[in-house]
């Protein structure tokens, strides 16, 4: 009976899942065909591995140059990100009540403002410190994610026995000295967890590029994506290729951190 | 949520003999916290105060958006913005798109979660193809299902349908269609994310309450109704806040499926802040509308928190 109604879910779910992941499969197998071959059959096999697609694209587009930007734009934000939001974090542990109820309110706010309501005059204050299109001017932007760090870092900054900190002081460790060697090192697995989400967004933020990116040289990868699809409107292995260019460091990324993914989701959603 | 407002745990009383007073070392305290805590200060006033009073500002003026001057309007903008017949749609199309997803999602996630919370074959092949479309980018989702919906015969969903005879479908092309369409997509996308939320509770509830109420003769749908869904209540509150709030703010997916047409069917308001705000000079109005969504945005989350709260006091 129980392996009877095992089977039927694997044979329920298996080609369920199967129906989830066409538009994968689809964008995958298209980038072996031809624009004829496409047209002809959307779904069908390729008629052989033609990898011309992707030197092509290669050639076309800048797509390291979009990768690198990428990378500068999320490497600097999340380490940023990270250290303020775990300092905010740590202050408030030693800290003293007016300050950390105030600290807990102005959190709070950030937490309730969409980025929407903020996006013109923001967009005014990058423009006057010559930092639109540019992207010093994206990791500025990335920075309100510290407050979202700071949320993940203090609940579980509780759950570490307060003694560690206080023994340490005791052999005169100064409070900096404290968070660099002791709190830091303890705090590693949510720095992990919240470095890996906060990734993911930075990574794959379409709205503050399009709004504040112009110039080809300093797109992100997604935005070059965007942008792409005007050049290859009528190119569609291109464009097939080029989104599974971009999708496939995605792919890796999931696997290696899937378990992070899941934890930083769960813990987020409760703090959020 | 409240547990980052509670005060700090008292430092345990310690008995080691030279050290500072505890007025000096309170003292020293106030001023390293200050220390560690400005950063995030610095980031709250830059990027959320500033921006947010001036948002305010704006919105009482006529401001464009780049010249220096701006005169004071009253709350003219605010009454402008509900004659303006593109802003009106993208706030229809909105809230067709939230309730649309918090809906479908949360019917889809919670079967779904169930299921893979059981045992079977190829369970974890199946938990990933599900949660994969949240990991990557909703934009360049957005615009390979502009491909699957190709209006042409050589569509992916057109082929399909083709194969049991049916003529091509333009489906983003007509209003309705399009809007349907934008919302396929997003419950595509975001069923299998709220899946694994509500699976993380399910995996929390200790497996001795189904055996105590299977002992008390409980059916499995008794099980489920008595057990399953109150214990999953908090997961449904966070899965919806996060549903509703997401699909308010939504942007990427409408924006790079159907760029906001056909017309303005679905155009979103975020998009509308956007484009009225800095690419048509209208800085004033598009700032009553980010004030107004502001509001908007800040009571349905009070509004659900309190709705959640009276609901699991009900059920537990």
């Amino acid at each position: 009976m129980k392996q009877l109604r095992s089977i039927l879910l694997s044979v329920v779910m298996l080609p369920l899942a199967g129906i989830v992941a066409i538009p994968f499969y689809y964008i995958l197998v298209n980038t072996l065909k031809t624009q004829p071959e496409i047209s002809a059959s959307p779904l069908g096999l390729p008629s052989g591995l033609d990898f011309s697609n992707y030197t092509e694209v290669f050639k076309a587009l800048p797509i390291w140059q979009s990768f690198l930007n990428t990378l500068y734009v999320g490497v600097v934000s999340i380490a940023l990100m990270l250290l303020i939001g775990s300092m905010a974090a740590y202050g408030m542990l030693i800290g003293q009540g007016r300050l950390t109820k105030f600290i807990g309110v102005i959190c709070l706010i950030a937490f309730l403002v969409p980025g929407q309501t903020t996006l013109i005059p923001l967009y005014r204050m990058l423009s006057g410190m010559y930092l639109v299109d540019t992207l010093e001017g994206l990791i500025v932007l990335y920075l309100a994610g510290s407050i979202f760090c700071y949320f993940l870092i203090i609940g579980y900054m509780r759950t570490i026995p307060m003694e560690l900190f206080e023994s340490a002081r005791i052999d005169g460790a100064s409070a900096f000295r404290i968070y660099r060697s002791i709190v830091l090192p303890l705090i590693r697995p949510i720095l992990v967890t919240v470095g890996v989400f906060q990734a993911m967004w930075v990574w794959n933020d379409f709205i503050t590029p399009n709004v504040f990116i112009n110039s080809p040289d300093k797109q992100t990868l997604v935005l070059q994506v965007y942008s792409a699809v005007g050049q290859f409107s009528t190119d569609w292995p291109a464009f097939m290729t080029l989104s599974v260019i971009v999708l496939a460091p995605l792919v890796v990324f999931f696997i290696v951190a899937q378990r992070h993914i899941v934890s930083g989701l769960v813990t987020g959603s409760v703090k959020g | 949520m409240g547990s980052t407002l509670a005060p700090p745990r008292p430092a345990p009383h310690l008995q080691s003999a030279p050290r500072p007073t505890r007025l000096q070392r309170l003292r020293r305290r106030g001023v390293e916290s200050y220390l560690f805590t400005l950063p995030v200060i610095v980031v709250f006033v830059v990027l959320f105060a500033i921006p947010l009073a001036q948002s305010f500002y704006y919105s009482l003026t006529d401001f464009n958006g780049y010249s220096t001057e701006a005169n004071f309007v009253g709350f003219e903008n605010y009454t402008t913005i509900w004659r303006d017949t593109s802003m009106l749609s993208a706030l229809g199309f909105t809230l067709v798109f939230t309730v649309g997803t918090t809906v479908a999602i949360t019917v889809l996630a919670i079967p779904l979660a169930l299921v893979l919370n059981r045992k079977f074959f190829g369970r974890n092949l199946v938990r990933s193809v599900f949660f994969f479309p949240s990991v990557v980018s909703v934009a360049i989702l957005g615009l390979v299902w502009g491909f699957i919906f190709a209006p042409l015969g050589t569509g992916v969903i057109n082929s399909i349908i083709g194969w049991f005879g049916a003529q091509p479908i333009a489906w983003l092309a007509e209003p309705d269609l399009a809007r349907i369409s934008v919302v396929v997509v997003a419950v595509w996308g975001g069923t299998g994310w709220h899946a694994v939320l509500y699976l993380a509770y399910l995996q929390a509830i200790p497996s001795e309450f189904y055996e105590a109420a299977s002992i008390d003769g409980a059916s499995r749908r008794q099980q489920f109704r008595y057990v399953t869904l109150p214990l999953l209540t908090p997961a449904i509150t966070v899965s919806q806040l996060l549903l509703i709030t997401g699909g308010l703010k939504v942007y990427d997916l409408p924006y790079t499926l159907t760029g906001g047409g056909p017309g303005f069917a679905t155009r979103t308001l975020t998009q509308s802040i956007i484009e009225n705000g800095i690419a048509q000079g209208e800085a004033g109005k598009a700032s009553a509308l980010s004030v107004v969504f502001f509001v908007a945005v800040g009571l349905i989350i009070v509004a659900q928190l309190a709705l959640s709260r009276r609901m699991e006091a009900r059920f537990s």
